[in-house]
């Protein structure tokens, strides 16, 4: 053997051993596959129970000040002005108030579940406390936090709509039962971010502006989704959306699934809908450049669908919709 | 062999996609390839792409065709058969000692490139962690070791048998093969591709017409069935190298 020869054998080598060697540390470890990132999530997490469902997230600033907002509500004008009616009960301006939003479902024991909205941005408390009293609400004391309580929002059985101030300026909205939660977490306790399955799926994500992760077992095991819808699903796991929303709107659908076949399974399904799309937009131009855009990926048991709707083609959606309303010539 | 003018071209080759990595980890670095207003791509995406379309289409037949048809072929060639052959062994031993060194120097070459190309694509745009697709990685390294032995076992016996081998290697590994394989029917079974894409985990990309037919007339064998078939390409195609090199006889060209 040369001396060139036993070069490069050394250094291939190397390479595969110290390849390998980093990778299986990694695996058993865990190394951050980036670095400089927020991967850890938004600070809100902490205040998300461990075993929640479902977790979403949204820059809403970011998205409502984007060029999207302004073509979808140009697009599909909201009726009875939703946004206004929302300010006018909670004194909460969604476009200029809210920052960004954690939601999330808790599966219970009994079978409800407890939805929890935290948003962080600009609050007059005093004006919000005083105007949920008008519309029925009362104050308590929960863990030293005064939780204003509506018992006359419709709630599951045994829970009501509450809403409390979690730090200045870092609201929770949502079931009774949820909020208090929130707050115990605040002293401490196990909160979403120690849930592995979870965050490491969440750290999986091109994040974008708003994102959402799911246990779709979790709720099919309660019983939160109907039977009809339930049974149609294929074995699937977790699922994750994460999109970013400026001129125009891109992201990835992703799915987990049991196991490989049935991954390979629900891959064949998503390419046979992409095969019946790009007909269907044969002769939809405007739709043309968002079909081509889906790109179906993944790797063993996870399923991938990326996407991207160009501003346009919103703005096709508001021409379409303002002939449709202009009266017929005469 | 590994020094040959055939080798640096083929090194040269397998160094390209270590250098597309590189300057897409760097751009994404640097943010001057990406709008850091959008989503990056996905770096399982782009890995599983380069794997697809670098390796398993294009490296992987190339250097089979390229190392596996030089075993007997190089040694005609450069008149230097008869040395081997008057050697106190079997003549099938030289052949089969011949595919083992070819085995060593194209795994060389070849697994620390996609061990590279795996360090410096996954983590961009965010994508899954090293930790995540580790065993990915350890799936395509082995995916890549059987698709050389599998591509060099056949080129060796064409290497053996054939006076023109390369080009007959070439136009069944960029021809041949993908040409049946985006054919309905039984034929895509006589390809070594067949069996070694159903061992591929990523999403077969659909970059191109013919990827898309090959997406709709794609069968997957079972991993069992791969594997199976992979070794019976490697058992069958040294077994016929090994008799040809027994029965042949090689006239040097003075």
């Amino acid at each position: 053997m040369t001396s060139r020869t036993r070069y490069f054998v050394i250094a291939s080598l190397l390479v595969l051993t110290v390849g390998l060697g980093t990778g299986l540390v990694a695996y058993y470890v865990g190394v951050p596959g980036t670095f400089l990132v927020d991967r850890d999530g938004p600070a809100e997490l902490q205040y998300v129970p461990r075993d929640t469902a479902i977790v979403a997230y949204a820059e809403v600033r970011e998205i409502m000040t984007s060029d999207v907002h302004q073509k979808f509500r140009h697009a599909v004008p909201l009726r009875g002005d939703a946004q206004a009616q929302f300010q006018d009960q909670t004194g909460i301006n969604i476009e200029s108030d809210i920052d960004r939003v954690v939601a999330s479902l808790q599966p219970l024991a009994d079978g409800t579940t407890a939805g929890l909205v935290i948003a962080r941005g600009r609050f007059d408390e005093v004006r919000i406390e005083a105007l949920m009293r008008e519309h029925g609400a009362h104050v308590e004391e929960y863990n030293g936090k005064r939780v204003i309580v509506n018992n006359e929002v419709p709630q599951q059985a045994g829970d009501t709509m509450a809403l409390t101030f979690l730090e200045p300026g870092l609201v929770a909205v949502g079931s009774g039962r949820a909020v208090r939660a929130a707050i115990e977490l605040q002293k401490g306790g196990e909160n979403v971010t120690s849930n592995p399955e979870l965050m490491n799926l969440m750290r999986s994500l091109d994040r974008g502006n708003a994102w959402a992760i799911g246990r779709i077992d979790a709720l099919r095991t309660n019983g939160r989704l109907p039977p009809q819808i339930a049974n149609q699903l294929p074995a699937i796991t977790w699922f994750s959306v994460s999109s970013r929303i400026d001129s125009d709107i891109s992201g990835t659908l992703r799915a987990d699934a049991r196991d490989d076949e049935a991954a390979n399974n629900l891959r064949d399904v998503v390419r046979g809908f992409l095969a019946l799309a790009k007909i269907q937009a044969g002769n939809r131009p405007e739709l043309q450049t968002l079909v081509q855009s889906l790109q179906l990926s993944g790797t063993g048991k996870s399923v991938a669908l990326s996407f991207s709707i160009p501003g346009a083609v919103l703005d096709s959606f508001g021409a379409t919709r303002e002939s449709a309303e202009k009266p017929p010539a005469h | 062999m590994l020094w040959s003018r055939r080798s640096v071209f083929l090194g040269l080759v397998v160094g390209g996609p270590v250098v597309l990595a590189a300057t897409l980890r760097l751009a994404e670095l640097s943010g001057l390839l990406f709008d850091p207003r959008r989503p990056r791509p996905a770096g399982v995406v782009v890995y599983g792409m380069m794997i697809w379309l670098i390796y398993v289409r294009f490296l992987v037949p190339v250097l089979g065709v390229f190392y596996g048809t030089s075993l007997i072929a190089d040694e005609v060639d450069d008149k230097t058969l008869t040395y081997l052959f008057t050697r106190p062994i079997q003549r099938s031993a030289v052949i089969i000692g011949k595919y083992l060194a070819y085995l060593v120097c194209t795994i060389l070459l070849l697994l620390p490139s996609v061990v590279i190309v795996f360090f410096l694509v996954v983590p961009l745009g965010q994508g899954a962690t090293i930790g995540a697709m580790f065993p990915t990685l350890l799936t395509d390294l082995g995916m890549l070791a059987f698709g050389l032995a599998a591509y060099g076992a056949v080129f060796a016996f064409v290497g053996a048998r054939l006076k023109r081998p390369l080009v007959v290697g070439l136009l069944f590994a960029l021809g041949w093969e993908p040409a049946v394989l985006i054919a309905p029917g039984y034929l895509k079974r006589a390809t070594v591709a067949y069996y070694l894409q159903a061992l591929v985990r990523h999403e077969m990309p659909q970059d191109s017409p013919a990827s898309t037919l090959m997406q709709i007339f794609r069968e997957i064998p079972p991993v069992s069935t791969s594997l199976i078939g992979l070794a019976v390409i490697v058992g069958l195609g040294l077994w016929l190298a090994g008799r040809t090199v027994e029965v042949r006889e090689y006239v040097l060209e003075q």
